[in-house]
């Protein structure tokens, strides 16, 4: 794409970005550099002035990175997470290995519960069927027999 | 850098690789220290806003999305977070402001290296905090057109506006009578 360039678009580039035609728009370089090529006198006065203060700029030295900075940034950034020792698998392979183990230990717990609560039952105290039932099923023995057999 | 590298590199240091984290900050940091020290004349602030500008990149990172390149939205964030220090001053202290130009350098004195560059550092600082920040974006940072003006989210015709009155008030300061050349 070409552009046309006028006289005044030419020292509004230079006023603006300066002297050096590399820092004008890319898409205005081209016609920008034919006609100050074409007629470098009409251009030489702000062509001059542009040229000191771009020198005056680029004297400004770049701040130094104060000590520490960039060990500060640093410091405040993401993190990759450590994965555990052996991998990411757990028990088994499995990548969640509390949900078996919440499993066993309420299973315990009911063993205890049953062999703790059962004796302190009197053998003689009534049970109906259906909640005998239930507890053999649930652990796999009758508490009662097991009482009874302890009292004795 | 192209841009797909740029994403790649924020991709890994979103997931914590600390090579692509600090490959940034070393690429980054500088131009953004040296907006800040431009838009603010004060090293410690612009050490602060450094710090702040990469503690939300960091915090952005996982989410990123390449609508814009990084280093545009680096540059809005630290021209954002001067932009409001600037405000505070003026708020909160009017009076307590700086004077950053020495009123020793007159247009007839003989300045030295130093003073000269003292003298245009003052200058810039007391442009407008708009058209500092496009002056130091594009004659100090080599910003292209575009760049800046997306950074400072304006227009290339009101980027252009904001540079022609930079350099114009600096040419007046600074070179009338050809006392500093």
């Amino acid at each position: 794409m070409t552009h046309s360039m006028t006289d005044d678009r030419l020292i509004e580039l230079i006023e603006i970005w300066g002297a050096d035609p590399a820092s004008w728009p890319a898409a205005e370089r081209a016609a920008g550099e034919a006609l100050l090529r074409a007629h470098p006198e009409r251009f030489a006065g702000v062509l001059a002035e542009a040229r000191a203060l771009d020198g005056l700029l680029g004297d400004l030295p770049e701040p130094e990175m104060p000590r520490g900075l960039t060990e500060a940034i640093i410091a405040a950034a993401p993190r990759a997470r450590t994965a555990p020792r052996g991998g990411r698998q757990g028990w088994f392979g499995l990548k969640t290995p509390w949900a078996p183990a919440s499993g066993f230990a309420a299973a315990a717990l009911g063993l205890l519960m049953g062999l703790t609560v059962a004796p302190t039952a009197s053998a003689n105290d009534e049970m109906t069927a259906e909640v005998q039932e239930l507890v053999v099923s649930a652990l796999g023995f009758d508490t009662a027999t097991y009482a009874v057999e302890d009292v004795e | 850098m192209a841009f797909t590298s740029d994403l790649d590199q924020i991709t890994r240091a979103a997931a914590g690789d600390a090579a692509a984290v600090r490959a940034l900050v070393n690429r980054y940091s500088p131009g953004v220290l040296a907006l800040a020290t431009r838009m603010l004349g004060d090293s410690a602030e612009a050490e602060d806003v450094t710090q702040e500008t990469f503690i939300r990149a960091w915090k952005a990172l996982p989410s990123w999305e390449p609508r814009a390149k990084f280093s545009t939205w680096l540059h809005r964030v630290a021209l954002n977070l001067c932009y409001d220090r600037l405000r505070k001053r003026r708020e909160v202290l009017p009076e307590e402001l700086p004077d950053r130009a020495d009123p020793s350098l007159g247009p007839q004195d003989t300045l030295d290296q130093i003073q000269r560059v003292k003298a245009v550092e003052a200058a810039i600082a007391r442009l407008p905090e708009r058209q500092s920040a496009a002056l130091t974006l594009c004659a100090l940072q080599g910003h292209s057109q575009t760049e800046a003006a997306e950074i400072m989210e304006v227009s290339v015709q009101a980027l252009e506006s904001l540079l022609a009155r930079a350099r114009r008030t600096l040419r007046a300061e600074l070179l009338e009578g050809r006392t500093v050349s």
